[in-house]
């Protein structure tokens, strides 16, 4: 981190005066989200609300709008990326494409060339769409099976099958994967029974040379799948990890057919005594209550 | 343990949710149908109910529909515009995910009755996420979610910028289990697990790329899979060289000049020795155990009992227990020890072939009989064996030696034999896991040899061979096949489309009730039978069966490539529009590769090209 604080203050510069960096989730509120704004309808509501539920519904609403700041972790993403192949595992929305468009927006201005693939078409089609958007159509290709555009631009996305059967194709002599970078998007694929050793062998035939940003849903052995790569590819592998995990909390719940709302548990994490007792009580019962809506298993 | 409630109706369980402001929310339910029903039941609902974003909705959609007017007729349009709430999962085409998509991110929609695909896809989040049960929906029944599944769900509640905090909520159902949901909520996120394999394309491309099997295993060996065994073949190589010094010392104090390979020699004679004598058979059952173990497998006929009258086509054998096609065509199931003759043929074991099979038994059974051993030829055969060893352990030492040299390297070679046994235990271990990554790939070199498309020996591919790793299609080699044969030049377009279709359709799903056409069911039969010949030579290496063709997959294709509207195939078919769209689209995807090999296949290629086009319009692009 030390080595690359200068990045990181001229990143915080770069994306603050610029209407072309956007915030991965843009804080604008729609007119008319009647759904939108704090508190809670006591008035329609079916029961009074008791301390817990209040607790548990504390806060809910939209917060005030705020000029986009950059996560931390979004900035050592992008600071570690200058000298090594990174790992982010994050949960979806929490920011990960910003990342990979900010650094993307770094070659691309340096006249570098970059790949971004994902795991399905159609993420493939939005992502394109996006960036053609952000970077301009004349910079932005796209290859996936069944469509080909402006394949020579700086920046290609595509499917990870595409991209891996253009490093067959490299090996073999045809082509050069031209790139500086390689962005595997939804890294997690790996574990994908059908086509995850796609992945695999993307990340075993790209060469040293280029440089991996791996973006991945949270996953439970990160660290040494990074040591794998690091150890196949001989370039250090660092792992970015938003820490408290989701960008927004999460409370949970349970609500019953009498309307009532439960927290799902206490405050010592347990399951809630009066779910819990709910529980003993079905399990007494040899049948289970009749029901007056269909039932479909 | 689950918690026995009713569940609430849609149009109720919104209802309280907004009460507690906890709309917009993404409901995750079990099933795609159940999503359509509650979104349409819950709109019915609140259809009369003040909405102002009634007239939003209406503007967005009539966009939309300029985009894309593949969605013009779809039969929820009313309930989004006039319930302000929608289905998604995969039955439906992607343009209209989109719109719902866009529609959920404008802000214009209360709910989303979603399945568990919405959490691997696009990205677009809620205020709350509803789990209506805790088990998922697949393709073989039901299971439990998994700490990633949940923990991907949940990651859509709560929207950056727009909400301080996101929700969970358990809704009440009959099969809810909130215990399980709140530990799943806990857990740490299952590991990422490697599912790396050998498959025909990169076996073709990398030994292209390198020349030589040596190197198409290290990349094999640099797997993620093969991460854990190589940190374990380190370690058993560390105790390779350790053995192999305190071996080098002892012999060394005993004063013995042996080379290590004497040792090893000896070792091995020695343990063959003991395990022969050990597993020596002692009497007539446990001969007979062992050869109905050996003979006895899938596709072959036995007799059942004594006299062996009643016969059985085996399917299937697993530790000591078999099951079989009985010949009134019920299945049966029983001990190995129940069998009492084996048949030898190995009969296809699909059911056209059954009774071919029992006739053929029936006929000429006492020709194809295996014949059983006895325990005297058993114990006679082994009893040899071990005399044989005793005479090569006499003579493993150097005949030069001077006798009391002899003796006393003798005792030096029992002296170290323990260490010999670790060392070659460590060999061994080692060789399995290393075989562990790279026996799947050596079976399909086998197989691309067979059919020429590797030359096993030279370990290169040949002319035919470069083509093949450049199809990048469902099982590259039965297409291979197929157009070695001459199969798809002779195929009109929309058949060939149809063919297609039938190999990358998934196996189980239903595309409909198309009839099909005579040529066609005449071209899938042709394509079959090559599938079968393929699937031989691999069943005798041991690879997997691949799945079936799908012939209603086929059918749908072949009467899009024939210039169907896209509503009468829907309507034709009834299948869903997602589904529709998907294989169509991977067939697309296939012909177009088939149309690439202008080369090696041009009246395919050109036939393939056609194809690509006809199914290849929209909405299908």
């Amino acid at each position: 981190m030390r080595r690359s604080r200068d990045r990181v203050v001229d990143k915080k510069r770069r994306s603050g005066n610029k209407k072309r960096s956007r915030a991965p989730e843009p804080p604008r509120r729609p007119a008319r989200d009647v759904s939108a704004g704090g508190g809670i309808a006591e008035s329609r509501l079916p029961h009074h609300p008791g301390r817990d539920v209040k607790k548990l519904l504390e806060g809910i609403g939209t917060p005030p709008v705020a000029v986009f700041q950059p996560d931390p972790f979004q900035l050592e993403a992008l600071a570690a990326l200058e000298f090594e192949d990174v790992l982010v595992t994050a949960p979806t929305g929490s920011g990960k494409t910003w990342i990979a468009r900010e650094e993307i927006r770094r070659l691309l201005d340096a006249g570098r060339r970059a790949w971004y693939t994902t795991p399905l078409k159609a993420l493939t089609n939005s992502k394109y769409q996006e960036f053609s958007e952000e970077f301009g159509a004349e910079r932005v290709g796209i290859l996936t099976g069944d469509r080909k555009d402006n394949t020579d631009a700086q920046l290609i996305v595509g499917t990870t099958e595409i991209y891996r059967n253009q490093l067959f194709d490299s090996l073999r002599g045809g082509s050069d994967v031209n790139a500086d970078l390689v962005v595997l998007d939804e890294a997690h694929y790996l574990g994908d029974e059908d086509r995850g050793h796609v992945w695999e062998e993307a990340i075993i035939l790209t060469p040293p040379r280029i440089r991996l940003l791996l973006l991945s849903a949270t996953i439970g052995n990160a660290d040494e799948f990074a040591t794998w790569i690091a150890e196949l590819r001989g370039v250090h592998c660092g792992v970015v990890t938003r820490p408290g995990a989701r960008p927004v909390p999460l409370r949970a719940a349970m609500i019953l057919p009498d309307k009532r709302l439960l927290p799902l548990v206490s405050d010592h994490g347990k399951l809630n005594p009066e779910i819990a007792r709910l529980l003993e009580e079905s399990a007494k019962e040899s049948r289970p209550p009749r029901s007056t809506r269909r039932r479909f298993y | 343990m689950k918690l026995r409630m009713p569940e609430m109706p849609p149009a109720t369980l919104l209802g309280a949710l907004g009460a507690y402001n906890l709309l917009p929310a993404i409901v995750f339910m079990p099933t795609r149908r159940r999503c359509d029903q509650a979104a349409s039941e819950a709109a019915a609902m609140r259809r009369d109910a003040r909405d102002d974003r009634r007239e939003a909705r209406r503007d967005f959609m009539r966009e939309a529909v300029e985009q894309h007017p593949e969605i013009r007729n779809h039969r929820h349009w009313d309930t989004i515009i006039r319930g302000g709430v929608a289905s998604h999962h995969a039955g439906h085409i992607p343009a209209w995910k989109m719109v719902i998509e866009k529609l959920m991110s404008a802000g214009l929609l209360d709910a989303i009755f979603a399945t568990a695909t919405v959490a691997a896809g696009v990205d677009f989040p809620a205020r709350t996420v509803v789990m209506t049960v805790a088990d998922a929906r697949t393709a073989g029944g039901w299971r439990q979610l998994s700490a990633s599944e949940l923990q991907q769900m949940t990651g859509r509640a709560g929207r950056r910028g727009r909400d301080n905090v996101g929700f969970v909520i358990v809704a009440p159902g009959l099969h809810q289990d909130p215990q399980r949901i709140a530990e799943l909520l806990k857990a740490q996120p299952d590991p990422l697990i490697s599912q790396f394999r050998a498959t025909y394309t990169t076996l073709l491309n990398l030994l292209d790329a390198f020349g030589n099997f040596a190197q198409v295993r290290a990349i094999a060996e640099k797997s993620f899979a093969h991460r854990e065994a190589a940190l374990q073949i380190t370690q058993l190589e560390k105790l390779y060289d350790e053995a192999k010094q305190r071996i080098e010392l002892q012999l060394k104090a005993a004063g013995c000049d042996l080379p290590l390979s004497v040792v090893i020699g000896f070792e091995r004679l020695v343990s063959a020795r003991t395990r022969l004598q050990e597993t020596r058979p002692q009497t007539r059952a446990e001969v007979v155990h062992r050869w109905l173990d050996e003979v006895v497998q899938p596709g072959r006929v036995v007799g059942i009992g004594r006299s062996g009258r009643r016969l059985v086509l085996i399917t299937e054998k697993r530790a000591g227990n078999v099951r079989g096609i009985r010949e009134d065509g019920r299945s049966a199931s029983f001990a190995l020890e129940r069998i009492g003759r084996v048949y030898a043929p190995v009969y296809r074991q699909s059911d056209e072939f059954v009774e071919e099979a029992f006739a053929d038994v029936r006929q000429r059974g006492k020709e194809l009989l295996l014949p059983e051993p006895r325990l005297r030829d058993a114990q006679g055969e082994e009893g040899d064996a071990i005399s044989a060893l005793d005479d090569r352990i006499e003579s493993i030492l150097p005949v030069a030696l001077a006798a009391e040299d002899k003796l006393r390297c003798t005792q030096a070679l029992w002296t170290v034999f323990s260490d010999a046994e670790a060392l070659e235990r460590a060999t061994r271990r080692s060789e399995r896991l290393r075989a562990e990554v790279w026996e799947p790939f050596h079976r399909r070199a086998r197989v691309l040899a067979t059919f020429g498309y590797l030359d096993f020996d030279a370990e290169k591919i040949t002319e035919r061979g470069r083509w093949l790793a450049d199809l990048h299609v469902d099982r590259p080699l039965l297409v291979g096949e197929a157009l070695e044969a001459g199969l798809f030049k002779a195929l009109e377009f929309h058949r060939l489309a149809g063919v297609m279709a039938a190999l990358t359709a998934d196996e189980e799903r239903e595309y409909g009730p198309l009839e099909l056409e005579d040529s066609l069911l005449n071209a899938l039969s042709q394509f079959d039978e090559t599938g079968f010949k393929v699937a031989t030579e691999e069943w005798k290496l041991g690879i997997e069966p691949s799945p079936e063709l799908n012939f209603s997959a086929a059918a749908a294709a072949a009467r899009w490539a024939t210039g169907a509207e896209w509503s009468e195939l829907v309507r034709e078919t009834g299948a869903e529009e997602g589904d529709l769209f998907r294989m169509l689209s991977r067939t697309g995807e296939a012909l177009l590769q088939i149309a690439g090999l202008r080369h090696a296949h041009p009246d395919a290629a050109r036939v393939a090209a056609v194809a690509a086009d006809a199914v290849l319009r929209e909405p299908v692009r």
